[in-house]
């Protein structure tokens, strides 16, 4: 039973390790531990974003400014670093605007009954727009040593202190999500809206709720991308919800909701922020980088909702059989 | 007058007296009385329309009544929000059960309450023990088949401690062997001590399971009573309108049968929500299809359409096979279906009136080959406003913003507009004032004037009565009974209508 549970994860977990298996023979360069952990401290940002809209996913809405708001708030967060102020009063900043911009997107889906994609990509272009007002259109640079140099900093012999966060982090939700009461509500609603509100799950607040928790990733994601980088462009983030999104899918959740978890999702991430390393493995330019990643995207998708129209179609079918079928006939 | 009565029905579990319910200018329901005691199966039947799901939302606390008292065990609620009726143990089992496909049956079942998962489990072990029902409680809710995800909805209600439970139409989706077991479960329930308020459109089930009786028309109780009392027939007469016998038929001349052939013909027509279907239609006849919605007429016609699968038969147009073609090849061999919601399924209503109108004939060569000439759509739309009577304030004004009986006349006009040699109407007049109601019937035989076969799908009974030259009763997906002109009458369609005879006049 658990078995089934987890065979989502499982499948990502091994598309995984096959995709490092096949690199490895074209390239066994690849094959080094080194490569390979560092696939995953790279995917660090992608974690961070993939996680936290995970929680978005489960509830089966979307959200498409995680890339505008991953670049305010470090622009914010590395504004205030580069005019003196302590990093824990950076991330404080980062993560007020992450939670401001969640809450507006939540109430806009959840309480305005917008559609998600249209209501997101709205607050997208407002979030980008302001980043260009914001920095006046300059990078934010000269950010304090020993705010970029924690990035560097190992927990492990190999292992960053940041990707250790992370999971920390993902297992910590993950847990919240798929053991505790309230957690099982996320996906709750996401499978069933209706039916959740008639067991007397506040669905609305946890919709809000979702997107509060993805604005907040989002900006912690923000901040690790200033550390990781020292300098903020006002593009910063630029298109990161699809891969978002992709390593979501990739991780097993259904956009359609209720389906998933955050270790799901935090693989599939990994999964994704590999793909420009393994091209310059195999040879090719990263420039393919977004095309595959749309691709896989679209792949994954595609099959899901065929599958998934076809079980609503035949369960419709089958029911309206049953209605037809006489046995004997009823006596009338 | 109500408090006494209240006062002496102490030992009902559940009792609702004097519940008005008006939605505008629409009353629905007009002082409904029902109560339900311990170990009570109440069956509430009734056609569509008669009221009973606002009722049920009423009790459910979803809608609030205009007037009106609900008591549970004596004590009286203000079901003011969905969560009161469900604390005072008022549980109802939607017709489709809202579970959460890919949660096990146990997280389903537990999902909302407060307690210790453990402790939970427990519980639920002792009531599936009590009740006698085996169900992995480890499989996923996507898994189970309708009948158990009742049972599952079921247990959600005993878990609540419920005292009364409200099943509506649990059996239209199940098999016969499943309709045995939830008979046998009810039957356990009721043993339990719990009241049982039983919708269902199948009166032969009413006989087998149910101790009392309510039937509803028009928002009325018409007959309520403990089941001995009742006879089959005397139920059927609840369901008619009191001035039944004084609908008059109008009087047109029966059609001549001799040396014509038929436009339109099912031969043991079979698909997903009807079986083996034979009928035939004649140019310039209307044949009435009579049954209640979920029977399987829409099916039906959506399959001729080319919308569905046909499973096995043949559809036949002026001889020529028309079975499983697609929508596109339907029309132009000249099928014309309208659709019984008219805002999902047939109107542009962000298009104009014009547009709309001759939007059939886009994709043929009428209105110009590459660009729209707008003269020729205005033309053949001020035609069919004219003669149709459409009221708008130009052939500019947007659908959207007409009437419900003005857009009917817009879909139908439309089907019109391509030169069919059947149409058919799905509902034609449901929801439609009764001047639009005289328009469109209007519209009806000027069809049947020109010849078109006109297959008319309608629960509206009367109206099946009026304008039909022979008629077909349709009962869970196959026709029950085939009359003649001066057969057909309300009391016997009715009848076939709820599984009982052949559709021919009953004995009242």
């Amino acid at each position: 039973m658990r078995k089934i549970l987890k065979t989502r994860e499982i499948n990502s977990f091994l598309f995984l390790a096959g995709l490092i298996f096949l690199v490895g023979l074209i390239n066994p360069s690849f094959w080094q531990p080194v490569t390979i952990i560092n696939c995953f401290n790279d995917s660090v940002v992608f974690t961070f974003l993939s996680a936290g809209i995970a929680f978005v996913i489960l509830t089966g809405e979307i959200d498409v400014s995680i890339g505008a708001v991953l670049g305010l708030s470090a622009a914010v967060g590395a504004t205030l670093l580069r005019d003196g102020y302590g990093i824990a009063a950076a991330l404080f900043a980062a993560i007020f605007v992450g939670a401001v911009v969640g809450m507006i997107n939540g109430i806009g889906v959840a309480v305005l009954n917008i559609p998600s994609l249209i209501f997101t990509l709205g607050v997208n272009g407002v979030v980008r727009g302001i980043i260009y007002v914001y920095t006046k259109g300059a990078w934010v640079e000269n950010l304090p040593a020993d705010f970029t140099l924690m990035s560097n900093r190992l927990l492990t012999k190999n292992v960053t202190y940041f990707y250790g966060a992370a999971v920390l982090v993902v297992i910590i939700g993950h847990i919240i999500l798929t053991r505790t009461r309230k957690g099982k509500y996320f996906v709750a609603v996401g499978d069933n809206s209706a039916g959740a509100t008639l067991v007397g799950i506040p669905a609305d607040k946890i919709k809000i709720l979702s997107y509060v928790l993805c604005g907040i990733f989002s900006s912690v994601a923000g901040m690790i991308y200033a550390s990781r980088i020292g300098f903020i462009t006002p593009t910063a983030g630029n298109g990161y919800e699809m891969k978002a999104i992709a390593a979501c899918v990739l991780g097993g959740l259904s956009l359609t909701g209720g389906v998933g978890s955050l270790a799901g999702a935090s693989i599939g991430a990994v999964i994704m922020s590999s793909i420009s390393r393994i091209l310059v493995f195999l040879g090719f330019s990263s420039d393919y980088d977004n095309t595959i990643t749309g691709f896989l995207l679209l792949t994954i998708v595609v099959i899901n909702t065929s599958a998934q129209n076809h079980t609503v179609r035949k369960n419709r079918h089958e029911i309206l059989l049953v209605r037809t079928a006489q046995k004997g006939g009823e006596k009338a | 007058m109500k408090l006494s009565e209240t006062a002496s029905q102490g030992h009902s579990l559940f009792t609702a007296t004097g519940i008005t319910k008006s939605f505008g200018l629409n009353s629905v329901l007009k002082g409904i009385d029902i109560s339900v005691g311990e170990r009570e199966v109440l069956a509430l039947i009734g056609g569509n329309g008669a009221g009973k799901s606002t009722l049920m939302k009423i009790i459910m606390g979803i809608y609030q009544p205009d007037e009106g008292r609900i008591f549970v065990a004596g004590e009286r609620i203000h079901a003011c929000k969905p969560g009161v009726s469900l604390s005072k143990g008022i549980y109802m089992v939607p017709q489709e059960p809202m579970l959460f496909p890919n949660m096990t049956v146990e997280e389903n079942i537990i999902m909302g309450f407060h307690e210790k998962p453990a402790k939970l489990r427990k519980r639920l072990k002792e009531i599936m023990n009590e009740i006698n029902w085996d169900l992995d409680i480890f499989r996923k809710a996507m898994s189970l088949s309708i009948a158990e995800q009742q049972l599952v909805e079921i247990l959600r209600g005993l878990m609540r401690q419920a005292r009364v439970l409200i099943l509506d139409e649990p059996t239209s989706a199940l098999t016969f062997d499943e309709v045995e077991s939830l008979f046998k479960i009810v039957g356990d329930l009721k043993k339990k001590g719990i009241g049982i308020i039983y919708i269902t459109h199948r009166l032969t089930e009413v006989f087998q399971i149910a101790t009392h009786v309510a039937i509803m028309r028009d928002g009325v109780i018409t007959l309520k009573g403990k089941i001995s009392e009742f006879t089959r027939d005397m139920l059927v007469k609840g369901l008619l309108p009191q001035d039944c016998e004084e609908t008059k038929k109008q009087e047109t001349n029966e059609i001549d049968y001799i040396g014509l052939k038929p436009a339109f013909e099912l031969i043991h027509f079979s698909g997903y929500g009807f079986w083996d279907i034979n009928l035939k239609i004649y140019p310039g006849e209307i044949l009435g299809v009579a049954g209640l919605v979920g029977a399987g007429r829409t099916e039906m016609a959506l399959t001729v359409f080319g919308r569905d699968k046909t499973i096995s038969g043949q559809a036949l147009l002026e001889g020529m096979d028309v079975t499983g073609l697609s929508t596109r090849a339907i029309l132009k061999a000249g099928i014309n279906y309208v659709p019984e919601d008219r805002r999902l399924n047939g109107l542009f209503t962000i298009s104009d009136v014009a547009a709309n109108i001759t939007s059939s004939l886009v994709t043929g060569k009428t209105m110009g080959r590459i660009f729209i000439n707008k003269k020729v759509e205005y033309e053949i739309a001020r035609r069919y406003v004219e003669g149709f009577r459409i009221r708008i304030t130009g052939l500019d004004q947007l659908s959207g913003s007409l009437s419900g009986g003005n857009q009917q006349k817009i879909v139908i006009g439309r089907s019109l507009a391509t030169g069919p040699k059947l149409v058919i109407l799905d509902e034609p007049t449901r929801g439609i004032d009764a001047a639009a109601r005289k328009d469109v019937y209007g519209i009806i035989h000027k069809l049947k004037k020109q010849g078109v076969a006109v297959m008319l799908i309608s629960s509206d009974m009367e109206e099946i009565v009026e304008l039909s030259d022979r008629a077909v009763v349709v009962y869970r997906g196959r026709i029950r009974g085939e009359l003649k002109k001066r057969e057909i009458t309300q009391a016997g369609l009715m009848a076939a209508s709820f599984g009982v005879g052949e559709g021919k006049q009953v004995e009242i």
